[in-house]
């Protein structure tokens, strides 16, 4: 790259990337950080608060985005519009269902350079483990047949 | 006036001069001075005793002596890239006159404006000029839902 003329090792040190995030079953918070922390430029040794050298970030399945514990009915968006009596509140279940996401367009998957590591691993269902995975996990006691829990 | 106001250049050196050889950038000094008038003294001191000295130290430069009716002695400075400066010389003395000839045969022709940074290199970065694919790990699989 050293071989580059002035302006193209300018052009290639500044150029701006899209990266790519599946926000599916992930907690917001932690998808919001590695946002943030890509949008401000952050990432990039040649950052500076007063150079425009923030990339973008493409989040996609915000639909099944996770929040964990009761957040969905406890978490509240709070919001005033300055006018007397306009105080709004918004469970984040309400805001939930507000916001709604479409299907990715065509020029913006071709320009994706890289896709981000999810911050969450997440767990598998039953159905998806083997047969042999299933019987090789340790059980404290096997019940006999006629067993019946209550 | 403000920095911003003013004119401003990068350091640098004419052709590079240093890196291989040092060429003098003093082409040419012209000495204009009155063989009578008052403010002329200090110029005709110079020559009798400090001009020839001078050129024999600097060879490269070209000393052009020119007696004129003229009100105010001055130097005349041409240099190899084309910049002409001027001084005047009235009431100065033998010994600032040595001074400042040896100040004008230091200098380059470059435009004495501020000077933006201090330091300057032709190779600014050893081991790469950092680019958003330096660090990445390279893959072959195409990025974005159409992968899954």
């Amino acid at each position: 790259m050293s071989s580059y003329s002035r302006s193209a090792q300018q052009w290639a040190t500044f150029a701006r990337s899209w990266f790519l995030i599946d926000a599916r079953l992930q907690p917001p918070g932690k998808i919001a950080t590695m946002c943030s922390v890509r949008l401000q430029g952050k990432h990039k040794p040649i950052y500076h608060p007063l150079s425009d050298i923030g990339d973008h970030v493409v989040v996609m399945n915000t639909k099944h985005i996770a929040f964990s514990g009761n957040k969905w009915e406890q978490k509240v968006y709070s919001s005033h519009t300055g006018y007397p009596g306009g105080f709004k509140q918004l469970t984040a279940a309400q805001m939930h269902k507000k916001d709604t996401t479409a299907v990715l367009p065509e020029d913006i998957l071709k320009n994706l350079t890289e896709e981000l590591p999810q911050p969450r691993e997440i767990p598998r269902k039953l159905s998806e483990y083997t047969q042999e995975e299933r019987n090789a996990f340790p059980m404290l006691w096997t019940p006999p047949e006629d067993f019946r829990m209550k | 006036m403000t920095a911003r106001g003013t004119p401003s250049r990068f350091l640098q050196s004419v052709l590079h001069n240093g890196v291989g050889r040092y060429v003098c950038q003093l082409k040419r000094i012209s000495l204009v001075f009155s063989k009578k008038g008052q403010g002329s003294v200090g110029v005709r001191d110079f020559i009798e005793e400090g001009v020839v000295d001078f050129a024999k130290n600097n060879p490269g430069t070209v000393v052009y002596i020119s007696p004129q009716s003229c009100g105010i002695p001055k130097i005349v400075a041409e240099y190899l890239n084309g910049k002409v400066q001027e001084e005047t010389l009235t009431n100065k003395t033998s010994q600032q006159i040595t001074e400042l000839i040896t100040k004008l045969s230091n200098q380059s022709g470059l435009d004495i404006i501020r000077i933006r940074k201090p330091f300057h290199t032709d190779s600014p970065s050893i081991q790469g000029q950092w680019h958003p694919f330096t660090n990445r790990t390279p893959s072959i699989d195409p990025v974005g839902p159409q992968a899954k």
